[in-house]
């Protein structure tokens, strides 16, 4: 006869951490990542050169780092570079993308709509736009789907 | 509330059984990339081979909503996305929220910050959320009154819910079993149908709320 019939520690123990088909994320060590870099993207916008402001501000998206601190900032500058942009231009800044360009916008473009500030969801709904036709239904599903976010 | 009846006409229209085809295919956008890897892999994890037919309805043309941009397409892809699901289990993934992989990114989409729209997608059900402009007092009491009236029949209704989410005026959950029974492209021509006349609605109660408290008013103050 076991010792301790009297003890209900098991009732403590999760049982669901032990399962062995559990999902777990996949862990990937994303302290490397720091977003992309202010100070040029800064730079680009000042000159006007948006084009490259837009190529710049995509590289090096904070996806796997658990900092929000870093994403946030990625955020804000994705947003200041998209405002700056002039309507027109718009379609011409999101053919020049790639694919992974057009997904990781649509990314940015969701988490943006998320903190409205006053004009950015008008902004933002034409970028989406835009961006919808360049990377089809696809890419809002790809947004849909990630396991990480930006 | 007679002014409401143009949502519930709309709601018949759904109705009609159809076992709709669960014929899958992989998830090709319109252009010529293979299935995202990320979906993949949320699929394995899930232990079935997850793979949804996307019902793209032809490319609707933007409708111009107020201000800024249409938010119409955009809120209609996005519902029209997540509301391809199928049967995984009878409980509805997005409330119990118990395991990791059955669940979609929660997406907002907002014309402004007063005004926004979230969808959060599940293996087997999509829950939207929306939160309705309410300029003034008014206003807000007409919106209030109104979704109570909906939600308090919400049985009858069968896609809303009870109660809103969390900083939102309603709530509609849409399961597997409502899109074996009604036709999936009614139901999101449906909540994009609601999107744009809850606002007509409430303009309209308004202006006669006001117009009957003139007339009131007018009557009461001429016995003086």
């Amino acid at each position: 006869m076991s010792k301790n019939t009297d003890s209900n520690q098991f009732r403590k123990v999760d049982v669901d951490e032990y399962d062995e088909n559990k999902f777990v994320d996949d862990e990937d060590n994303g302290e490397s990542q720091v977003g992309p870099d202010e100070a040029e993207v800064d730079s680009l916008i000042r000159q006007g050169n948006l084009m490259e402001a837009l190529q710049a501000v995509l590289k090096n998206p904070p996806i796997n780092t658990k900092n929000q601190n870093v994403k946030d900032r990625a955020e804000a500058l994705v947003l200041k570079v998209l405002s700056a942009f002039k309507s027109s231009d718009i379609e011409k800044a999101v053919q020049s993308l790639d694919k992974n360009g057009v997904d990781l916008l649509m990314k940015y473009i969701y988490k943006g709509f998320e903190k409205p500030s006053e004009n950015s969801s008008a902004t933002l709904l034409l970028w989406h736009e835009k961006a919808l036709s360049a990377g089809g239904v696809g890419s809002i599903v790809r947004v849909l789907t990630a396991r990480k976010t930006v | 509330v007679k002014r409401g009846r143009g949502i519930w006409r709309s709601v018949w229209e759904i109705f009609p059984l159809s076992s709709s085809n669960f014929a899958f295919s992989s998830l090709s956008p319109s252009d010529s990339d293979s299935a995202p890897v990320p979906q993949r892999r949320a699929c394995h994890a899930a232990g079935r081979s997850l793979s949804g037919e996307l019902l793209l309805s032809g490319g609707g043309a933007p409708q111009q909503a107020r201000g800024g941009g249409p938010v119409s397409p955009c809120v209609s892809v996005c519902v029209r996305d997540s509301v391809c699901f199928r049967v995984f289990d009878h409980v509805n993934a997005i409330p119990f929220r118990s395991s990791k992989e059955l669940l979609l990114q929660p997406v907002i989409i907002s014309r402004n910050d007063k005004e926004k729209v979230l969808i959060e997608g599940s293996i087997n059900s999509v829950r939207v959320s929306i939160a309705v402009k309410q300029a003034d007092e008014i206003e807000k009491i007409l919106c209030h009154k109104f979704m109570r009236f909906m939600m308090m029949r919400a049985e009858n209704f069968f896609i809303l819910r009870r109660k809103p989410v969390e900083g939102y005026d309603i709530s509609f959950l849409i399961t597997n079993f409502h899109t074996e029974q009604m036709y999936k492209h009614k139901l999101v021509d449906f909540v994009i149908h609601f999107m744009e006349e809850i606002d007509k609605e409430i303009s309209e109660m308004k202006l006669s709320v006001n117009a009957r408290a003139r007339i009131v008013a007018e009557e009461f103050l001429k016995n003086f």
